[in-house]
């Protein structure tokens, strides 16, 4: 099997994959609060009735309105070509490292983000702005974070690194725990949870991310909203296979990886429940608290790479 | 995964911890917090007694576990309903701050364990720079934070990171001093609990720089 085939069918496994795991989220989330939920697959119905629909554009926006989702969801799917699965090892681990997936998640972002303020709407406008202030910390500590498992593996390929914690298992070193704990609040943020942002309010005080879509009906807020969905497996699959790195196939067979499929399903099961605990646990903060949350993430990320070194 | 192991990333799960209590400010939070740290400190006691044969850290590591992990919060916990006080910490340093300061000083704590003769030992080496990262940041919280509840933390925290040090360096106290610490403690903190009351009964609220006003 070639590399760009592996991609391919990598890709399109996580694109049916992520509506499924937000889905699985809610209803968890509905179950901690003794709810019913709504059905597991409610993800795949709304992306269906929105294809179908008809996009509405507003007539001042310009070109760039419609590029924002189209490339948001180009970089988020380019990215999972760099990311190890189930086996360990990337697609096209040759195109790129750690750089290069931190830079394509930039790159979705600015395009979202330049969309929003096209419409001239104050609440795109709104939207970007906080979701550029939150990105500004957040990357920082996702970049320590890798790098820290990056020092150890001696590379900066999610491939190589992946294989080399594989071979070894997880090593036991305070900085991996203190990495791992930098990464989780990293992908609290970058998923929009609740203690930095609410996936499921459209209160304008409050909403980051929802305030940058809410300009977008039809096709257009379908892709956004898978993207996001695929972005969030994908923070969740790397933060697993760096540190878990259990059950990984080693080599392409069809058996190992069979296996592999099902320790990578429990292993984000469990992470979805982590995220969803602290979701239930937690009020939402403040906007000017996030901030000193995204410190305590990026302090995090820099104790753990000079603990390396003491 | 070995005894070794387990030690490691507990001892690294309670430095998170203390980073977490730096980096927030809702009280619930921090005492929950407290209630984790003390808990992975029982995993430590009952990893080194299963690893070292020493039976009498079950009983430590049970001590810790109900004691630290679920009576001491729970008090606190009570406290806090008690008085219905705000319900947020402030401190006298802002957060970022706060967290740049504690990063120093855990630097300063790991760089003096990696000094120690012991340091070749990676357990020793970790756990003595946790407990001694810990020690300095529970002392840091001490001083920089403005309620009683808050301060009563740092001190607990201090004692679990004392506990700890004792537990990796010397693979454990005798029993006798482990009961007597662990009831010194709980009297501390109901002591302190009852001054907290007194305190928020003389001032209206839980803020000890206000003690200050005491004086003739």
């Amino acid at each position: 099997m070639t590399g760009g085939m592996a991609a391919g069918l990598q890709a399109a496994a996580l694109l049916a994959a992520a509506p499924l795991v937000r889905g699985g989220m809610k209803k968890a989330k509905a179950a901690f609060q003794n709810r019913q939920g709504p059905p597991l697959l409610q993800g795949y119905y709304d992306l269906a009735k929105l294809l179908r629909k008809e996009p509405v554009r507003s007539e001042a926006s310009s070109w760039i309105f419609g590029a924002g989702p189209r490339l948001y969801f180009a970089t988020a799917l380019a990215a999972t070509a760099l990311v190890p699965v189930l086996f360990a090892g990337a697609p096209l681990e040759e195109a790129g490292g750690i750089l290069v997936f931190v830079g394509l998640m930039a790159l979705g972002r600015f395009a979202l983000a330049t969309a929003a303020l096209d419409t001239g709407s104050p609440f795109g406008g709104m939207g970007s702005s906080r979701e550029m202030t939150v990105a500004a910390l957040a990357e920082p500590a996702l970049l320590l974070g890798l790098f820290t498992v990056g020092l150890a593996g001696g590379s900066l390929n999610l491939g190589d690194l992946v294989r080399a914690t594989a071979l070894r298992g997880p090593s036991a070193h305070p900085s991996e725990l203190l990495a791992a704990a930098a990464l989780f609040i990293v992908l609290i943020a970058e998923a929009g949870r609740v203690p930095v942002d609410n996936p499921a309010t459209h209160l304008e005080l409050t909403m980051i991310h929802e305030a940058m879509t809410l300009e977008y009906s039809g096709p257009d807020l379908a892709l956004v909203e898978w993207a996001s969905a695929l972005k969030e497996l994908l923070f969740m699959t790397v933060l697993v296979n760096l540190f878990l790195p259990f059950g990984l196939a080693l080599d392409p067979g069809a058996g190992a990886l069979a296996l592999s499929a099902a320790f990578y399903a429990g292993k984000v099961f469990l992470l979805a429940v982590a995220v969803t605990l602290v979701e239930v646990t937690n009020a939402k903060l403040r906007l000017f608290r996030v901030p000193e949350l995204m410190a305590v993430s990026l302090g995090l990320g820099f104790l753990a790479l000079t603990i390396r070194f003491l | 995964m070995t005894a070794d192991d387990v030690v490691i990333l507990c001892a690294a799960g309670m430095l998170v911890s203390v980073y977490l209590m730096v980096g927030q400010k809702a009280l619930f939070v921090a005492i929950r917090l407290y209630g984790v740290q003390s808990v992975l400190l029982g995993v430590v006691a009952v990893a080194m007694a299963l690893s070292e044969h020493r039976s009498h850290l079950f009983t430590s590591a049970a001590l810790t576990i109900g004691l630290k992990g679920l009576l001491i919060p729970w008090f606190l916990m009570r406290v806090i309903d008690r008085i219905g006080i705000h319900r947020e910490i402030e401190p006298y340093v802002n957060i970022p701050s706060s967290l740049l300061i504690c990063l120093g000083l855990t630097i300063v704590g790991y760089r003096v364990s990696s000094g120690l003769a012991e340091a070749d030992h990676a357990v020793t080496h970790h756990v003595v720079g946790v407990s001694l990262s810990m020690l300095l940041m529970g002392l840091f919280l001490m001083v920089s934070r403005r309620k009683a509840v808050t301060q009563i933390l740092a001190l607990l925290s201090v004692e679990n990171a004392v506990f700890l040090v004792a537990l990796g360096a010397t693979s454990g106290m005798p029993l006798v001093v482990e009961l007597g610490i662990s009831f010194d403690v709980i009297v501390a903190v109901l002591v302190l609990g009852i001054l907290v009351h007194r305190i928020v009964d003389r001032f209206e609220s839980m803020d000890v720089s206000r003690l200050s006003k005491l004086k003739g």
